[in-house]
């Protein structure tokens, strides 16, 4: 027989039971021949004594019918008979599981909706992310040049297109007032890279995407919903944006879903690529993506960019020699930077789930110990042993389902929790409930039926009839509970392994927040004015309006100080730069990197970061260049720039030599050229800029004038509650720039809270399943050490009646419940030190492997488990020796 | 005179099938020729509770079965005892000399 016939249900084919039958019939008759019958009469009574071959048949079919239906059924009535009659067994066994399994549903639509799944474009594993990598600065430019977009698309042959955008603010003002908008502008083949195409309207025409050609806008479904009430006609209208004074055309409305680049994206416009102004290829303005060509993978397109740009590196060694091109998937850009948090909390939640199980399993052996007697009676009826362990584990099953469905109206919570906790998680808007989550929790009740279920139903059925009816519960001592004893030891185990995990990150909290950052983020208002950049032809003009406006909230009330910078300190932002100084001699072998900071002269006062040496910076003055980009034929740019750094830098780079008057000057860098060199007028203290939880590193302050280029923060320092000025602070705007509107106005705090909300995510969460475990593993503890009270009160009475004292009683019971709990302890702890490598990266201010955490966890659990402990203990101690004795 | 099916004591049939299988693979119609045979025409097995009997004991791992040719030449079905059978025959014949040895026990000392 072929092996996988094994696999299947053995079925008595009707041949083969005819053809038995049949040779039995004609075996007969040949008897009967051979009694000297005539054919006839031999087999007419060959067929009388066979009987009715038929019904046999029907007899032989039950015998190989399995009632799966009907087994089922009766099981299920059963078990529902069963749960009625111990409601409190089978609500803390629902309620266990709504929440293990609905936890784990919960972060697992997350984990789908984030991780799991595509971007949510057509064949969204196509898209890549293009980066230029600049070999000899060794830094990655995220902005490309439009010119090189071209000529990668033009010349690759693994891409079906290759497009740019990048996102800014507008001001769009054909309404009573300004309204802040967000453009994409963005190069031909954009929809097509996405796969996108709009719901109304068209894309834009060829014409469109020429220089000069007419002026077109694609919006959003949100934006054709909030300004045009959702105006089926809204195609062949215009709006006006302030940046560029002219008007658009509105050709097209993108579907509801499409949110790219940003979520909050309004409209999108043409960029053309052969406009005058965009003929530069050391200009920095796009982002890039590509949609692979089908069937193409990463390492093919790698090499193929490769020699494109090595190609281009020939074609125009100035600009494009030290470049490369590096691509990743568009999906790991975007979701990349959660993956560890969300694992991180799957593996917690998944470790909860395995407590509560640990816990059901306790539960169902206490449980199958009382009906020792009522599986004795099956077994002697002829159940056989298959029957009564499908019967068990279909208790455990219609449990762990009504759980699991509990569970689901808490997985429906997940997003609230996720949006509340975190609310910049990428596609944090993806997740929801969905056939999918309903599937994997259906499979979770699956599991746990076969976890929680199959140990306690293979020992409840082991001894079979043998363990006979006879059996006493009277004479049984505690024969049962080293088996639960270890389970305990598992649930404080595990329980130890969650809580050290969730106390690391809690300990790194409260560090974060005890930090002290070198500025003072209380008491600020920040706030972004809309700008274009085209403002940025005439630095020194976008540099006056800045600082007009600075000039202009320094006297409104309230307001003790204004500044503008190009970056929120605190929150992570990195710009590492290459410098070098001009005066002295450069040790090649040592590179000179730090950090660049783009600020007015203000900053320090409104910050309040120290003043240790020199003066603070002062703007530059500008020259003139010529540029036939520009409309003018000139380009105003800055010169004799100052610079400030902190006292990181002057330990690092300047350690014993003068600072003050030193010339640095940047290497490779697109924003500012060799020869503008700054000089250093000031050493201010060492602040926090890029993220808290950074230590700060040497840092260079450039007085550039218009920090950020048009898109500056605005920094005010208030008297009050800082958003008790935001009212007044944009009626001031509009008072001196009413063409432009005000936005992302909030503290400064919440933006540096906001940057550390996945920390809070994690830490939040993570400490929630931990205590959700530990009160578990007490449960079972107090269940476990309960039901051994219970089956030695014989035992104690006896002992009680021989003269034993009361305390030695509760002494060691309190002993036992403890004893086990700290070997859990110690399976925790050793667990916790493997696991601890997982954290790395997310704890800070505290090690890993921190011993006093450890402890502190250890001794909390052990107090906990104490206390669960002593309730039975206690109870033990009160047994009545004289009312024990005469149960006898 | 026969003994019908109706007065064989219950589990008696599964006892003689596993016996007379024990001696060597057999078909349906052998096992009832011996059992007629070897007790002298006193048990006569009924073909509607021999092959609803087969079949059970071949489900729950007692008999295996194989198909082959039977002495004249013909297709049939041939049981034989599995190890497993082959305990269950030791236990039950050991449980029908205790059970038989009581009652002749009891018949005896009762007279």
């Amino acid at each position: 027989m072929a092996w996988w016939k094994f696999l299947l249900p053995k079925r008595a084919s009707g041949r083969q039971l005819d053809s038995e039958l049949r040779f039995h019939i004609e075996e007969l008759t040949e008897a009967n021949l051979a009694a000297g019958m005539s054919p006839e009469e031999a087999r007419r009574r060959a067929m009388l004594e066979f009987g009715g071959p038929e019904q046999i048949k029907e007899e032989l079919r039950d015998v190989h019918r399995v009632p799966i239906l009907e087994t089922t059924l009766k099981n299920l009535k059963w078990t529902l008979r069963l749960l009625r009659k111990s409601p409190s067994f089978s609500v803390v066994v629902i309620l266990t599981l709504a929440l293990g399994i609905g936890a784990n549903s919960a972060v697992f639509s997350a984990i789908d909706a984030v991780l799991l799944r595509p971007l949510p474009f057509p064949d969204g594993d196509q898209l890549m992310k293009f980066a230029q990598y600049n070999t000899k600065a060794h830094n990655s430019q995220p902005f490309i040049a439009p010119l090189r977009v071209e000529d990668w698309n033009r010349m690759n042959s693994t891409f079906q297109a290759i497009a740019g955008y990048y996102a800014e603010n507008a001001s769009e003002i054909s309404g009573p007032l300004p309204e802040k908008l967000t453009q994409a502008i963005v190069t031909p083949r954009f929809l097509k890279v996405l796969g996108i195409s709009p719901v109304l309207g068209r894309d834009f025409s060829s014409q469109e995407e020429h220089f000069g050609g007419p002026q077109a806008v694609l919006i959003s479904d949100r934006f054709w919903r909030r300004r045009f009430a959702a105006d089926p006609n809204v195609i062949g209208k215009r709006i006006v944006l302030s940046g560029f004074r002219s008007s658009y055309l509105i050709v097209g409305v993108l579907p509801a879903s499409f949110r790219f680049p940003d979520n909050d994206v309004d409209l999108w416009m043409a960029g053309p690529p052969d406009a005058p102004y965009a003929q530069s290829r050391e200009s920095t303005w796009y982002r890039v993506i590509g949609r692979l060509k089908p069937g193409v993978g990463l390492e093919q397109a790698r090499a193929n960019l490769d020699a494109v740009q090595s190609q281009l590196g020939k074609q125009y060694p100035k600009t494009d020699a030290d470049l490369v091109v590096k691509i990743q998937s568009l999906k790991e850009t975007i979701v990349g930077g959660a993956r560890k948090s969300l694992w991180l909390l799957f593996g917690s939640v998944s470790l909860l789930l395995l407590i509560a199980c640990v816990n059901i399993v306790a539960l169902l052996l206490a449980r199958a110990a009382h009906r020792q007697h009522e599986i004795s009676v099956r077994f002697s009826l002829g159940a056989s042993r298959t029957v009564l362990i499908a019967q068990l584990l279909t208790e455990t099953f219609l449990l762990a389902s009504i759980g699991a469905t509990l569970g689901l109206f808490v997985a429906s919570g997940a997003s609230h929790v996720f949006r509340s906790l975190a609310a910049d998680l990428p596609r944090l808007e993806e997740i929801h409930l969905d056939w999918r989550i309903v599937i994997y929790s259906l499979v979770c009740s699956a599991v746990v039926t076969l976890l929680c279920g199959l140990l306690p139903a293979l020992r409840s059925t082991r001894q079979g009839i043998s363990g006979s009816l006879a059996q006493n519960n009277r004479t049984q001592v505690s024969s049962r509970t080293p088996l639960q004893w270890l389970l305990v030891g598992i649930q404080v185990g595990l329980a130890v392994t969650l809580l050290s995990g969730a106390a690391l990150l809690l300990r790194s909290f409260q560090a974060l927040g005890r930090v002290s950052p070198g500025f003072e983020p209380a008491g600020i208002l920040t706030f972004r004015i809309s700008g274009s950049y085209g403002e940025t032809a005439d630095w020194e003009a976008l540099t006056q309006r800045i600082n007009g406006t600075i000039e202009e909230l320094r006297s409104v009330p309230g307001v003790e100080a204004a500044a503008a910078s190009a970056t929120l300190p605190g929150v992570p932002t990195n710009y590492p730069t290459e410098l070098r100084f001009v005066e002295g001699a450069q040790d090649p072998r040592h590179k000179m990197v730090a950090e660049s900071r783009f600020i007015t002269p203000d900053y320090f006062a409104t910050m309040q970061i120290p003043l240790l040496a020199g003066k603070v910076c002062s703007e530059p003055h500008f020259r003139a260049v010529p540029n036939r980009l520009s409309p003018t034929g000139q380009f105003l740019e800055p010169v004799s720039i100052n610079v400030v750094v902190n006292r990181s830098f002057a330990d690092a780079f300047l350690a014993g030599s003068t600072v003050l008057g030193r010339h640095v000057q940047v290497l490779e860098n697109p924003f500012i050229k060799p020869d503008q060199a700054g000089e250093i007028s000031g050493v201010v203290g060492d602040a926090r800029e890029e993220g808290v939880n950074h230590p700060p590193s040497p840092t260079v302050y450039w007085c550039f004038g218009a920090p950020g280029g048009p898109d500056a923060v605005y920094f005010v320092r208030t008297r009050t509650a800082p958003m008790s000025l935001a009212k007044t602070v944009r009626e001031k705007i509009r008072a001196i720039e009413p063409a432009r509107s005000v936005f992302d106005i909030s503290p400064l705090q919440d933006h540096i809270d906001e940057a550390f909300a996945e920390n809070r995510l994690r830490t939040v969460l993570l400490t929630f399943f931990a205590v959700t475990a530990v009160c578990l593993a007490c449960v079972g503890l107090y269940g476990t050490l309960s039901y051994s009270v219970n089956v030695r009160r014989r035992e104690v009475g006896l002992r009680l009646a021989l003269g034993a004292l009361r305390a030695q009683i509760v002494k060691q019971f309190l002993l036992q419940g403890l004893g086990v709990s700290f070997l859990g302890c110690v399976a925790g702890s050793v667990l916790a030190a493997a696991f601890a490598r997982l954290l790395s990266g997310m704890v800070y201010g505290v090690s890993p492997t921190d011993v006093v955490t450890l402890s502190g966890v250890i001794f909390l659990v052990l107090v906990v488990a104490g206390i669960a402990s002593l309730v039975p203990a206690i109870r033990a101690a009160r047994v009545d020796p004289m009312q024990v004795l005469r149960e006898e | 005179m026969p003994i019908e099916k109706s007065d064989l004591l219950q589990g008696t049939l599964d006892l003689l099938i596993l016996k007379i299988v024990a001696l060597g693979p057999v078909h349906g119609y052998g096992i009832s020729q011996r059992i007629r045979q070897i007790s002298k025409e006193v048990l006569q097995v009924q073909q509607g509770s021999l092959y609803p009997a087969l079949h059970r004991l071949e489900k729950r791992g007692w008999l295996e079965a194989e198909w082959g040719q039977s002495s004249n030449g013909r297709e049939a079905k041939f049981y034989k005892l599995s190890a497993k059978g082959r305990k269950q025959l030791a236990s039950e014949e050991s449980n029908w000399n205790r059970l038989a040895g009581a009652v002749a026990q009891i018949l005896q000392t009762a007279d």
